[in-house]
């Protein structure tokens, strides 16, 4: 009983307080809309002085307009490696588009590549991956370290220490050939050996 | 029960006071910030906005900026002076407006040598008073700034929602054979050589708070991860290994970064901490796994595998789990960065050549972009609504901006210049 007494009260509470609401509220666009009438006419005497500030006018002074100064900054390590390259002691090892796996035809030349690591016990080699520039540029660089990585593979498989290979991968920003079509792109696609030296030697 | 009866008529009172309360916030509010245009809808009628010269030493100049910048986001069409009827100087008339059809009109006075002060006023062409009136001042060195500046105002004051003018656009550019890290305004204006080099220089990236770039660098047959600090103007390596490093993104707090890394063999990806250097795994296959991007929540990740066969978009959960397949459409999807909430991701898509594609995270509403020439490493402008790539159409590399719905395609970088990855500013 009491509940429902309550329930009763409460309904009838909302219902006064929308009431009071709308009737505000109509109020308030009454009074909004009869400003808006009364400068209307106005509108057409020089407005200038009945300019009235906007709000943003209150603030103090202007806006200041600056800017992070941005200069040159030299980068610290561009000291060249301390190791030197010797090229073209082995050929390139050439790739299928968008493949990373090596192909039959290469097995001699790796073997080749194996044994004369095994002759030379001291020498460590640099295996540089390269793409084509027809994928894009991070992706590029991923197939080439990929590429490289698969040679590498190859030669530990013959027997080569892990140690004595780094691979890098430089995707498709040192091409060999820049014309386009598929006989220069297919020398682009490649793993190229290089021999490591100690600088000085 | 009389206690519960009183109880009763407090509570009324106070519901009454809290309704009355809100209601007069809701109704200034909504006088307040009243929406001239409604940027989320698709496409809404372009708004007439006059915006005459201001008057006074360079008046034209940073007109002519305002008016690039608002006509370039496609919501507004600048009128020509010619029509006119009410003088400069004369005082502003909502007559003399209404009739042409021009719903908003900007007035302004500029003066001074080298520092500049400007007064500008922005009428709604309903009412005698400006909907926005202010001054500013600033060296006449900077003044594209000075004009973004005003041209953000304006964007605010018409559509609720701040402007982009005065952001930038990170880039990689090639000179004399040496790669380095470039700036330039959203436009294309005012390029800076930032100096950081290396022989290879791949996308720098933001930190959130647009204080720092990551990118990577090849220095003495070594990739690096390198953050160059705006703040303190240096640049430092917080990360390198043999093999290949690519970075990578920034989480939303800035303080870790995720890479791919082929350190332990494959290229694969990690989080760094840029704390304590301390480094987690969150992929291993036999493939490749790179070009992560870091949603907005830094909930999620996008990246790039090629674990089906062929280079394909995947989503995971920052912590490396549940890891799903987000584009099927072609063989060659690559470069995803998000939208800043979160709703749409931006990708090289291959059909034929590169192109640039958004989709939704769950993979529905595939749109492609761009038609002409190669295009890569798109990245979104912080408000969402414009998308910035690097193509080769018109045969030299460069950086060029669009809507992101396609339109208004136009190369900002200049052309000389061979420019990749660009990366818009966050602010």
């Amino acid at each position: 009983m009491k509940k429902t007494m309550t329930k009763a009260a409460k309904t009838e509470a909302i219902f006064t307080v929308l009431t009071l609401t709308v009737i505000l509220v109509s109020f308030v666009l009454v009074t909004g809309c009869q400003k808006k009438a009364a400068t209307r006419p106005e509108a057409t005497v020089p407005p200038s002085a009945k300019e009235q500030p906007a709000s943003e006018q209150k603030q103090k002074g202007p806006e200041k307009i600056t800017e992070q100064k941005v200069e040159a900054i030299a980068s610290k390590d561009m000291a060249a490696s301390s190791v030197e390259g010797k090229e073209g002691m082995f050929e390139d090892i050439l790739f299928d588009y968008d493949r990373y796996d090596v192909k039959e035809g290469y097995r001699a030349e790796l073997k080749a590549v194996s044994a004369w690591m095994t002759k030379n016990s001291s020498a460590s080699i640099s295996i540089e991956g390269h793409c084509d520039d027809r994928g894009t540029n991070e992706y590029n660089l991923a197939l080439g370290d990929r590429r490289a990585k698969s040679v590498k593979d190859y030669l530990v498989s013959l027997g080569v220490p892990s140690s004595r290979i780094e691979t890098i991968s430089y995707g498709e920003e040192k091409p060999l050939c820049t014309e386009q079509g598929e006989e220069c792109w297919a020398k682009n696609r490649r793993a190229h050996f290089v021999i490591l030296m100690k600088a000085g030697k | 029960m009389m206690n519960a009866g009183k109880g009763q008529r407090t509570k009324c009172i106070i519901v009454m006071f809290l309704l009355f309360t809100i209601h007069y916030s809701l109704f200034t509010v909504g006088a307040e910030a009243k929406i001239y245009i409604d940027i989320t809808a698709p496409s809404s009628k372009k708004l007439p906005i006059a915006i005459y010269d201001l008057q006074g030493p360079s008046g034209k100049e940073i007109s002519d900026i305002i008016r690039d910048d608002l006509t370039f986001t496609g919501l507004f069409q600048c009128i020509d002076k010619v029509s006119y009827i009410e003088g400069p100087v004369q005082p502003f008339n909502p007559q003399n407006w209404t009739p042409l059809g021009i719903e908003a009109v900007v007035k302004g006075t500029v003066s001074g040598e080298k520092t500049i002060t400007a007064t500008i006023k922005l009428y709604d062409t309903l009412e005698i008073a400006p909907i926005l009136s202010k001054q500013y001042q600033g060296e006449k060195d900077l003044m594209r700034q000075f004009a973004h500046t005003i041209a953000n105002d304006i964007y605010q004051a018409l559509t609720g929602a701040p402007g982009m003018f005065r952001t930038r656009i990170a880039f990689v550019a090639e000179h004399e054979g040496e790669k380095s890290i470039y700036l330039m305004d959203w436009d294309g204006e005012r390029v800076r050589k930032l100096g950081l080099k290396g022989a290879l220089v791949l996308t720098p990236h933001w930190k959130p708070d647009g204080s720092q770039l990551v990118y990577s660098s090849e220095r003495g047959r070594q990739w690096g991860l390198y953050l160059l600090d705006f703040l303190k103007m240096t640049e430092k390596k917080v990360f390198s290994s043999k093999g290949t490093n690519m970075a990578g993104d920034f989480f939303p707090q800035g303080d870790k970064v995720i890479f791919s890394s082929s350190k332990e063999g494959t290229p694969d990806l990690f989080v760094l901490s840029l704390k304590d250097q301390t480094l987690k795994k969150l992929t291993a296959t036999y493939g490749i796994e790179v070009s992560p991007s870091v949603s907005p929540d830094g909930n999620m990740i996008a990246f790039v595998s090629d674990r089906g066969g062929s280079p394909q978009i995947y989503l995971m959960r920052s912590d490396g789990s549940d890891v799903r397949r987000l584009t099927f459409e072609g063989a060659y999807n690559t470069s995803p960065s998000w939208s800043p909430k979160g709703d749409r991701i931006v990708f090289s898509c291959r059909r034929g050549k590169n192109q640039i594609c958004t989709v939704k995270p769950d993979g529905d509403e595939l749109l492609q972009l761009t038609e002409q020439g190669n295009n890569e490493d798109p990245s979104f402008s912080p408000d969402g609504r414009y998308i910035t790539f690097s193509s080769d159409r018109d045969r030299s590399k460069g950086v060029y901006i669009m809507r992101a719905n396609g339109e208004a395609q136009e190369r900002v970088s200049p052309k000389g210049l061979r420019s990749t990855g660009p990366r818009w500013s966050p602010n």
